[in-house]
């Protein structure tokens, strides 16, 4: 889909991922952009494979996997509006470390990893504040990753599992 | 009737110790190792003046006490506007609450109560308010929606995100629907997904993290979970910018007189019976990081 | 109130016909006696019962009795009872349920309370009972069986004419005058006592005392020797404890390493809380008896391991958590509760702990500790931002 530069923009500068952004930075962020629109059940990037895009969720949903021999696609988190996947293509290698699945149709903001990573090089205000900001999605998605790993509402699956024994009741 | 407005309905009784006579209405058990107890107070003397009436205050809680075994201090999960018969919600945890899971229909046991602070609803006219629930803590956080949700109009937007650890472990779903038909935004997440759930995947720390906020500082948060749950919680919204003394928590120790007189409950200045277990975020935020305290 | 006016006189041998009276009147008349070879608290049939020219030597984990070689029937101070025995007793009866058809029949004590005299009740322990009412009178809920017995019973004081070597009472502006919350005060003498009457009962009980139902004034002389009996008590204290921003000290040295020094000499004994004359820490129990069950509420203490659970488990895990808790709960906390501290500086903490931990020292301490260190407490306002997440 395609978009003028205004509104691409402003539509960027809505998201919680550009919140507090200065603007001249995500202008440029801008022009490495573009809109997605994709249906339930499109896979928009694959575990192991190589991928350029960044993707921002603007609206709907988004659901990360990983492959697990003997127990198949394991789902790990949903991704919602504002939130950012797929930063491999950014960060890294491009290598993803999950499967992307949309749950329910999704318009994402694309921004083409590799495009980003020249910006940054030639722009090292940009990248200081593209990176700063990465930082802190990262580390609020480390956040839920270590919630979610301290299994804090382990009592009531250890019940379930004395019920099964017959412990209880 | 349910102490809207900050005005209290709950008296202190004349002798905190005096049992009340309730019987067991009905047992539903939401969960593996969860029930909820339908009690119904025995009119006649003691029992509210004998109106068999049990009048209280969403969020606060009542002591169950089984003769020979002990009293346990349990949430109150119904409507504050019928004070007739009165639901508990519990998991079992010990000694009381596993001699609780034996009894039946019919069963009389003692009722103190009720005890402890509230949610302030009151607070809630022309807000919005989020209620993030993990576990079992929907269940003092159950009263506050009904409330909402019977006064609908006079609040803003109101959402529950409630969680668990997996889709089956989700508590009172049965009734989700029903609050959405009525004007509540019901986001469930679950910590780990099976394989039909299509539902969110993920901490309430994210559904809040993302949720649309429309105006932080009219917005209050209602939170009840285990301890580490709600102390994030608290950070997300003081970082998504509500004030910290418009963010509430349930707090949890063990209790033994629920009147302030043991000692068992206290958590810094605070007798959980008394000043809690609904706290502000504001006057915790420095306890609860404190190891062993 | 003290009566400002007038300061009465009782001869030495009117003590005895004091207590005959008391017990005459349906008095159970309580008050310090030798047993263990501690002074301690039971019942008075006479002045016999009482240490009669006995003194206690009180330091960090030591006390014993000494001779003095006079008559002095009050010639001590604190021993390791405390007037809570009687007021909130280490063991009662709070609720009862029977059986009765397929329900229960729940019933609270009826019970009347024994009518006690105090004989010999402190300074400090005048301020320890005045801190105990707050706890159980003063909140929105009042322990009908506190309030039974504190109406109840009759407090006939006794100024201290000595102190010990862990007394501190000054520091804590309770003592060791009696201005306060008695029936009757009494300053010994080598001849007698002067009386200040602190109410009506007491003047009517002074009074019942002389043929003609008018008790006898002090002289001049007998004023004098009182007031300088009193100030000796003043100027043996050597123990101090600084109470200047005590509260916010503490509160803010929560993460001092203070505590866990403390915490490498106490043994978690609960010997303290025991003794403390304002500890009211509870729990409890059922007992099952033939034909009902009861409730029956004892002595707890925070020191006890299993004493604050969270899920279950015990949440105050460590020897310096539950220490923190109970000094941070007796000397600030106690504040925001009550209105006041929770500590009258009796002392008998000190004297009690076996390794003899002196928590007017401890607090010299953090406060010294404290001014070295940045305290890592406070927390800024930037904290709020989920940038500071690692």
């Amino acid at each position: 889909m395609s978009l003028d530069a205004p509104n691409l923009l402003r539509m960027l500068h809505s998201t919680r991922f550009a919140e507090g952004l200065p603007h001249i930075e995500l202008t440029s962020l801008a022009r490495a952009a573009r809109v997605v629109e994709v249906g339930s059940g499109t896979v928009l990037f694959r575990e192991g494979q190589v991928e350029d895009a960044v993707f921002v969720v603007f609206s709907g949903h988004v659901r990360l996997s990983m492959k697990v021999p003997g127990r198949g696609e394991v789902t790990l988190l949903t991704a919602g509006p504002g939130d950012l996947v797929g930063w491999s293509g950014l960060i890294s290698d491009g290598v993803m470390t999950a499967t992307a699945t949309v749950m329910d149709s999704a318009r994402l903001i694309a921004l083409s990893g590799r495009a980003l990573q020249q910006l940054c090089e030639s722009d090292p205000k940009l990248g200081y504040v593209l990176m700063k900001r990465m930082a802190q999605v990262i580390s609020r998605r480390l956040l839920s990753t270590r919630l979610q790993l301290l299994d804090l509402f382990a009592d009531a699956a250890e019940l379930e599992a004395k019920a099964k024994q017959g412990a209880v009741r | 009737m349910t102490g809207d407005g900050g005005v209290s309905c709950t008296t202190p009784p004349a002798d905190p110790w005096r049992q009340h006579a309730a019987r067991i209405r009905r047992v539903i058990q939401e969960l593996p190792g969860v029930a909820t107890y339908e009690l119904v107070p025995e009119s006649g003397v003691g029992s509210n003046a004998g109106s068999g009436l049990w009048p209280f205050r969403a969020g606060q809680f009542n002591m169950l006490y089984l003769p020979g075994i002990g009293e346990s201090a349990i949430s109150i999960s119904g409507n504050p506007d019928q004070i007739d018969v009165i639901p508990h919600t519990v998991r079992q945890a010990g000694n009381v609450t596993n001699s609780l899971a034996k009894l039946r229909e019919g069963d009389v046991l003692g009722l103190r109560g009720p005890f402890g602070s509230s949610w302030p609803i009151e607070r809630c006219a022309g807000h919005d308010v989020v209620l993030v629930a993990g576990g079992i803590g929907l269940a003092p956080l159950r009263p506050a929606i009904y409330h909402l949700l019977a006064n609908r109009v006079g609040y803003g937007e109101l959402t529950l995100i409630v969680g668990s650890r997996e889709p089956r472990l989700l508590l009172y779903p049965g009734e989700y629907d029903s609050w959405r038909a009525a004007g509540l935004n019901v986001i469930t997440t679950v910590d780990r997904a099976d394989d039909g759930w299509k539902g969110s995947v993920g901490v309430v720390t994210a559904v809040l993290d993302r949720l649309w906020i429309r105006d932080p500082v009219r917005t209050l948060v209602f939170t009840c979970g285990p301890e580490v749950m709600m102390w994030y919680v608290m950070r997300t919204a003081a970082s998504r910018g509500v004030p910290a003394d418009a963010l509430y928590l349930s707090l949890e120790r063990n209790m033994n007189c629920a009147v302030a007189f043991c000692g068992h409950c206290q958590f810094g200045p605070y007798f959980l019976c008394r000043e809690g277990p609904v706290l502000s975020f504001e006057r915790v935020r420095h306890l609860l990081r404190v190891e062993n305290l | 109130m003290r009566d400002e006016q007038t300061t009465y006189w009782l001869p030495r041998a009117a003590l005895d016909r004091l207590i005959r009276m008391l017990a005459q009147d349906g008095y159970e008349v309580v008050g310090p006696t030798i047993d263990q070879s501690a002074i301690v608290y039971g019942s008075i049939e006479s002045v016999a019962d009482l240490p009669v020219g006995w003194t206690d030597r009180q330091a960090p984990g030591e006390y014993r009795l000494e001779e003095r070689g006079d008559d002095r029937m009050f010639g001590f101070v604190v021993g390791p009872h405390s007037w809570k025995k009687y007021l909130f007793p280490a063991d009662e009866l709070v609720a009862s349920a029977g059986r009765a058809g397929d329900s229960w029949q729940f019933t609270t004590p009826d019970f009347v309370p024994r009518k006690y005299a105090f004989l010999g009740v402190r300074a400090c322990e005048l301020a320890a009972i005045g801190v105990q009412d707050r706890v159980f009178l003063g909140g929105p809920y009042v322990d009908p069986l506190y309030r039974a017995r504190r109406d109840a019973v009759l407090l006939i004081a006794v100024n201290c004419t000595q102190a010990a070597a862990t007394c501190f009472c000054t520091s804590m502006n309770t003592g060791p005058r009696c201005e306060r919350g008695f029936d009757l005060a009494l300053t010994e003498l080598d001849e007698g006592f002067t009386v200040e009457c602190g109410s009506d009962r007491g003047k009517d009980i002074l009074g019942r005392l002389t043929a003609d139902g008018v008790p006898t004034v002090a002289d001049m002389d007998q004023l004098q020797a009182a007031e300088s009996a009193r100030a000796q008590a003043v100027t043996q204290i050597t123990r101090r404890m600084d109470t200047d921003g005590l509260r916010e000290l503490l509160l803010g040295n929560l993460e001092s390493p203070r505590w866990d020094s403390i915490a490498e000499r106490c043994l978690s004994c609960t010997n303290c809380t025991m003794v403390c004359p304002t500890c009211f820490c509870s729990t409890v129990t059922e007992v099952e008896e033939l034909t009902q069950v009861d409730r029956r509420r004892h002595w707890d203490s925070c020191f006890n391991i299993d004493f604050s659970r969270v899920n279950g488990n015990p949440s105050r895990n460590s020897i310096a958590g539950r220490y923190r808790q109970w000094l941070t709960h007796k000397l600030a906390t106690w504040h925001d509760q009550f209105g006041t501290s929770g500590c009258v500086g009796c002392g008998r903490c000190i004297t009690w702990c076996p390794p003899g931990i002196d928590l007017t020292e401890e607090v010299a301490e953090l406060r010294t500790i404290s001014r070295l260190r940045n305290s890592a407490d406070h927390v800024s306002e930037s904290e709020d931002s989920l940038e500071g997440i690692q």
